[in-house]
């Protein structure tokens, strides 16, 4: 074993790291991590020929090799650019970037209907953690958005084509997880749409995972639709012995309820192992679970709110300064009717009931 | 009067025919070709001639068939590509329609230039006659013993098929002409790999445009070093420009790339001068998708020099003073025009045609949409302009195709150079509705800035 494999030394954002040929320069920049890695929409690890759509991923590379250290004229698509030996990477410490991908965003956000308040990705949506990060406080269009006539998918997928970015990864996923396609991009431009040319229900043992990676709202769970808001439920890794999947799964559990089932994710929101309809939608019972614990979520996402791990509150300094200690205005408990409730410690889903309950006991 | 290199026997009655096109000096290129010279010489002579892609992006064409990968064991393809859909390009048209054999004898010598055996032509779809013309061509040569098995003995073989596409603008992309012709939707692909190394099935491929291998015929005929006379510096051989516009006579000419852009609208011999005897505003001098430019800047460089029909010349400036030789299609505009409406015209066609693959041209080509038209029916405030600018700034090069620069270019050059009158259809919107902004400084000489 004498023949070692030639590394590639490739520097993003003034920090240098070393991977192997063929790598892709986003890739080589989540082995960084941390912000250095580019926002990736349409990229999936797992889906062949994913990316380079969304333009969210977009790197300046300020030197193409030490062999050819000429810059490249254009920002590339970092999800499908592969490293150079000795190139070197501008990400966040390159303003055209910053400027480009704010422009993305922008483009994204013009004809998506940001109804977020009644939308079930709403927490976990990869579109509102963008513009979030990247995108601007408000938008410039000042126009209709576009919207579609609607499709149904069948019992368990429902879909929302005017939240849709066209990524892609579902058509991908049809391809290559489930071995069989039904649906696809009908049409082009900004009205292109997914959908299945002739009615048609999605129905495949595997097809539910593309519910999984829609980076967005546009393809959700029928079987948890309007049941909860994710940050209400509680994940939990669980898995069962199951003839046509892994069977380790998620559970996004209510006290008792499992209000819905998806595949483990890994820190970079794609799927670690798909898992099959049956298990997505059918085990819907806590005794057809063996449970293993709560899922670790990232401490910056919404669904762990109120569970924060380790957390370090800044010191007080209102008391340090002023001598005496801040003024409360205003108790909320006081006013509202809906505060009464500590949410975290409901059993089950927080409905109108709950509040009426408390509402009687007061 | 120019000579003709393409065009000189384009009205010789029944050129259309292989008799009649063979009687009249017809592949006489493919007997030289394929009995005396080895195809490393072909692309040695076209690399001599100078010879640019005719197509728009004007790149060395032997410079681009010495780049074909040539792995052992795997077919190469030639592709031509027929999908002319520039609004105001309709030179190929002409040529395929009038002497459809000449790119059949181009296709050959390209085609045993860079071994393929079995070349492509993919029409647009809305040139259905032409196909049918073409398809008839290809029997005749094939009928002929100019394709198929052992051609003139000489042991290649090589076979010719027409494709026609449905009817997308995107699919004169390469990568998504490529994808088109596989069989697939029309997305232009994510390069690299370039169609080169992985094209046509996952095979080294060569797409050019059809005038491109035209010209290969006067090319391998009269010799690389006698077409490279022709014309000025690195704009050698012939071009076709498809004018049309306010001009008298509209058509399809063959220049010699060293005439001035003035002459060519104003001689006899060509466009004829602007109709109706009105005065020139604007023009596009390189198909729909390059910048528009004042008659001011038009005709003479920002230095103060005369503008000529050459890629050089007309890029002269870049973008800030200059445009581009582009696929020639040449579009004049009077003073009657509003360039407002042109722009949003043109940024009309660029939604429709949007593939929708990546967000900004999907998303941004449909949004300058909306602000121009609500700019020319006088709704339009100020701050649009500026809205305007910055949506085609980020547009321009964060695209996977070209199709993304070429619907922010119009929008770009039209801001730049004619602002005031969307400033006056602004401020003046009920004026706006019933009159046009006219020539006002458009065709005042420039001051020539010191270099």
């Amino acid at each position: 074993m004498s023949e070692q494999k030639q590394l590639f030394k490739v520097t993003i954002d003034n920090i240098t790291v070393e991977v192997e040929p063929g790598t892709t320069i986003l890739n080589a920049a989540r082995k960084i991590g941390g912000e250095v890695a580019p926002p990736a929409m349409c990229y999936y690890s797992k889906l062949k020929d994913s990316g380079g759509k969304c333009r969210t991923c977009l790197v300046e590379v300020a030197q193409g090799s030490a062999a050819d250290p000429r810059p490249m004229p254009k920002l590339v698509a970092s999800c499908r650019t592969t490293v150079m030996d000795g190139m070197v990477v501008k990400n966040i410490t390159s303003d055209r970037v910053i400027d480009a991908r704010k422009g993305v965003v922008e483009f994204l956000l013009i004809n998506h209907p940001l109804d977020c308040p009644v939308c079930d990705q709403a927490g976990e949506c990869h579109l509102q953690d963008l513009s979030y990060e990247h995108g601007a406080g408000a938008s410039r269009y000042e126009f209709k958005r576009r919207t579609f006539e609607k499709h149904n998918l069948g019992p368990y997928i429902q879909l929302h084509m005017t939240r849709c970015i066209l990524c892609y990864r579902c058509v991908y996923t049809a391809d290559q997880v489930s071995g069989e396609r039904r649906h696809g991009i009908l049409s082009r431009g900004d009205h292109a749409e997914i959908a299945t040319y002739i009615e048609k229900s999605l129905d495949n043992d595997f097809i539910g995972n593309v519910i999984d990676v829609c980076p967005v709202g546009a393809l959700t769970d029928k079987t948890f639709r309007f049941k909860n808001r994710v940050w209400f439920t509680k994940p939990v890794d669980a898995h069962c012995s199951c003839d046509k999947c892994s069977g380790n799964v998620q559970l996004w559990m209510r006290g008792d309820e499992v209000l819905r089932v998806t595949a483990r994710k890994d820190e970079w929101g794609e799927v670690k192992e798909w898992i099959c309809n049956t298990c997505r939608f059918e085990r819907k019972k806590v005794s057809d679970w063996v449970i293993e614990g709560p899922s670790k979520i990232d401490r910056h996402s919404v669904i762990s709110q109120g569970h924060y791990v380790g957390v370090q509150k800044p010191h007080e300094t209102v008391a340090k300064v002023t001598g005496r200690k801040p003024k409360l205005l205003m108790n909320i408990k006081n006013v509202s009717e809906v505060n009464q409730v500590d949410l975290s410690e409901l059993k089950g889903p927080a409905t109108s009931d709950v509040f009426k309950q408390i509402k009687k006991e007061n | 009067m120019g000579r003709k290199l393409l065009l000189d026997k384009a009205h010789i009655e029944g050129i259309r025919h292989y008799d009649v096109y063979r009687r009249e000096g017809g592949y006489r290129s493919v007997e030289k070709v394929l009995k005396g010279m080895t195809p490393e010489a072909v692309v040695e002579e076209v690399k001599k001639s100078g010879l640019r892609g005719r197509g728009g992006a004007g790149f060395p064409t032997g410079m681009k068939w010495s780049f074909l990968a040539k792995p052992e064991g795997m077919p190469r393809y030639l592709v031509v590509n027929a999908d002319e859909s520039e609004p105001g390009t309709f030179k190929d048209r002409f040529l395929m329609e009038f002497i459809p054999h000449l790119l059949i004898e181009g296709m050959i010598c390209a085609s045993f230039a860079l071994g393929s055996n079995r070349s492509y032509i993919y029409i647009r779809g809305e040139y259905w006659w032409v196909k049918e013309i073409l398809e008839q061509a290809v029997q005749e040569a094939r009928n002929a013993g100019w394709l198929g098995k052992n051609i003139l003995g000489s042991g290649f073989d090589c076979d010719i098929f027409v494709q026609p596409g449905a009817g997308a603008y995107i699919c004169g992309e390469e990568t998504a002409l490529i994808e088109s012709l596989e069989g697939k939707r029309g997305n232009p692909r994510i390069k690299p790999p370039f169609p080169a190394v992985k094209g046509l099935w996952g095979c080294p491929t060569v797409v050019n445009n059809v005038e491109t291998i035209a010209a290969v015929v006067p090319i391998i005929n009269d010799g690389g070093e006698e077409y490279a006379k022709i014309g000025i510096g690195k704009s050698t051989g012939t071009k076709l420009i498809s004018a049309c516009g306010n001009i008298n006579k509209p058509g399809v000419y063959e220049i010699e790339m060293n005439i001035s852009v003035e002459e060519f609208i104003y001689s006899d011999e060509y466009c004829g001068g602007i109709a109706n005897g009105k005065r020139l505003k604007a023009c596009i001098p390189g198909g729909s998708s390059v910048p528009i430019l004042p008659a001011n800047l038009l005709l003479k460089t920002a230095k103060g020099e005369t503008r000529m029909m050459t890629y050089e010349s007309l890029s002269d400036g870049g973008f800030a003073t200059g445009t581009m030789m582009g696929s020639g299609g040449f579009i004049v505009m009077d003073e009657d025009q509003c360039v407002v409406k042109h722009t949003y015209t043109l940024a009309r066609f660029y939604r429709h045609e949007s593939c929708g693959q990546c967000s900004p041209c999907r998303e941004g080509t449909g949004w300058m949409e909306k602000i121009l038209l609500k700019i020319e029916q006088g709704k339009g405030t100020m701050s649009d302009i500026d809205l305007l600018w910055d949506i085609q700034r980020k547009i321009e090069g964060n695209t996977i195709c070209p199709l993304g620069d070429a619907a922010a270019w119009p929008v770009a050059a039209a801001i730049r150079h004619f602002r005031d009158e969307f400033e006056w259809h602004i401020t003046n919107p009920s004026d706006a509705l019933v009159r046009n902004y006219g020539l006002a400084n458009y065709a005042k000489p420039l001051e020539v800035m010191p270099a």
